[in-house]
């Protein structure tokens, strides 16, 4: 069976080469997701909201993200807002030294002592907002925290994120194959779907065909990681039909 | 009034290397980016923070705007000049890391928090060859225009691509 996305942290950080404390949150970010928490963790490169594709624009609407900025520009929190997603948390590493009275780390390239004290700071506080933000519901398809106050049968229906196995430890960034998309034209318009090539596998290897009988799970399934707009589920239907025929069609062409 | 040549004088190329997090080469390209700005050429070059360019902050963009760049990227995605030439920037040259390794297989770059010592002499490398455009593009008044090219095309035989 094909494992669809487990439910995990982004981690966006600034990165800024102008900064120690830019240092500092690349260093901790890596302390993460290497680490601290490296089964529960992704990343992307910044600028690839910009320079990437539909599926690294989705990257902080399918994971809750982290932004991790060296200082109050916070290049990284509002750059993820701007082009992806509004982060789950924001931290900021002037303010978390502040707050802990440490001086202003030192070293671009190599960090000072104070710096490493800093690195080891930021990266319990992102650890600690790891595990924060995996005891909540993510709603995948609006990119936002589910609240409560949602009834509990669409709360459900957000749920059904099954476990992919486990990956090997080490720190790699999500540039150009974060998530899988595929493009549809639904009413004349293209619309990119998110998870959408993994949802077909995993619905042809289960054995369900094209059909009237799979299009009601398939639209479901859809739903968990893409909005649709109220009134538009009879043609996002007939188009994610036609384009599993046409999926199932081209993978059996090619065994 | 500010004669036209002492201007182009008092331009800095501006380098930007890719802010990459999980590949070794985006380590290196951050490397040989500090060499250059801070070892070799720190009175004609500045750094800019390829995260300031995409939040699209003015003077990052004014830097990128008012000087010719130099762009190193760790991957095939091109971040580093995708975002410079968004930003109204005209990048001068870019240098692909993968590349510039393929010219040096002998340095062998690994690990990302800590580059070994391969990644450094790669960097190294790497710097050299920038300072080598630099100081073809700051020994020239016509700093940014015909320069670039011919400082450009020498580059590219290396492994730069012109802009």
């Amino acid at each position: 069976m094909v494992d669809l996305p487990k439910k995990k942290v982004g981690i966006v950080a600034c990165s800024g080469e102008e900064l120690a404390e830019g240092t500092v949150t690349r260093l901790a970010a890596l302390k993460v997701l290497e680490q601290l928490r490296p089964q529960e963790t992704v990343t992307i490169c910044l600028p690839l909201f910009l320079a990437g594709g539909e599926g690294d624009r989705a990257f902080a609407r399918f994971y809750p993200t982290i932004a991790v900025d060296g200082c109050e520009l916070r290049c990284a929190a509002r750059a993820t807002e701007m082009y992806s997603g509004k982060p789950a948390a924001s931290i900021v590493v002037t303010e978390l030294t502040a707050g802990a009275g440490l001086p202003r780390p030192q070293g671009l390239r190599r960090l000072d002592q104070v710096g490493e004290k800093a690195v080891a700071l930021t990266a319990a506080r992102i650890a600690e907002s790891v595990d924060e933000l995996l005891e909540q519901r993510w709603n995948r398809s609006v990119g936002q925290a589910i609240s409560l106050s949602i009834d509990s049968g669409q709360v459900e229906n957000q749920l059904v994120v099954p476990v992919v196995s486990e990956e090997p430890i080490q720190a790699t960034c999500s540039c150009g194959s974060g998530i899988p998309v595929r493009t549809l034209v639904i009413e004349d318009q293209p619309v990119t779907l998110i998870a959408l090539p993994v949802i077909f596998e995993d619905f042809r290897q289960q054995g369900k065909l094209p059909g009237e009988g799979t299009i009601r799970e398939l639209l479901d399934t859809v739903k968990i990681y893409n909005p649709i707009p109220a009134g538009a589920e009879a043609a996002y239907a007939e188009s994610l039909l036609r384009e599993y025929a046409i999926f199932c069609a081209d993978t059996q062409a090619v065994k | 009034m500010t004669d036209v040549k002492d201007s182009k004088r008092s331009q800095k190329v501006v380098i930007v290397p890719c802010s990459g997090i999980g590949k070794t080469y985006g380590s290196v390209s951050r490397e040989a980016a500090y060499v250059v700005t801070e070892d070799v050429r720190p009175d004609d070059t500045q750094l800019v923070a390829l995260s300031m360019l995409v939040l699209g902050d003015e003077s990052a963009r004014a830097a990128v705007a008012a000087n010719p760049a130099i762009t190193i990227d760790g991957c095939k995605l091109a971040c580093a000049t995708k975002m410079v030439q968004e930003s109204g920037g005209r990048v001068a040259q870019d240098f692909a890391v993968l590349e510039v390794y393929r010219r040096y297989k002998q340095f062998k770059p690994q690990g990302i928090a800590e580059l070994n010592e391969g990644g450094m002499q790669l960097a190294e490398a790497l710097a050299n060859e920038i300072a080598g455009v630099v100081e073809k593009m700051s020994s020239s008044p016509a700093m940014g225009d015909e320069a670039i090219k011919n400082g450009a095309a020498q580059g590219s035989s290396n492994g730069g691509h012109n802009g």
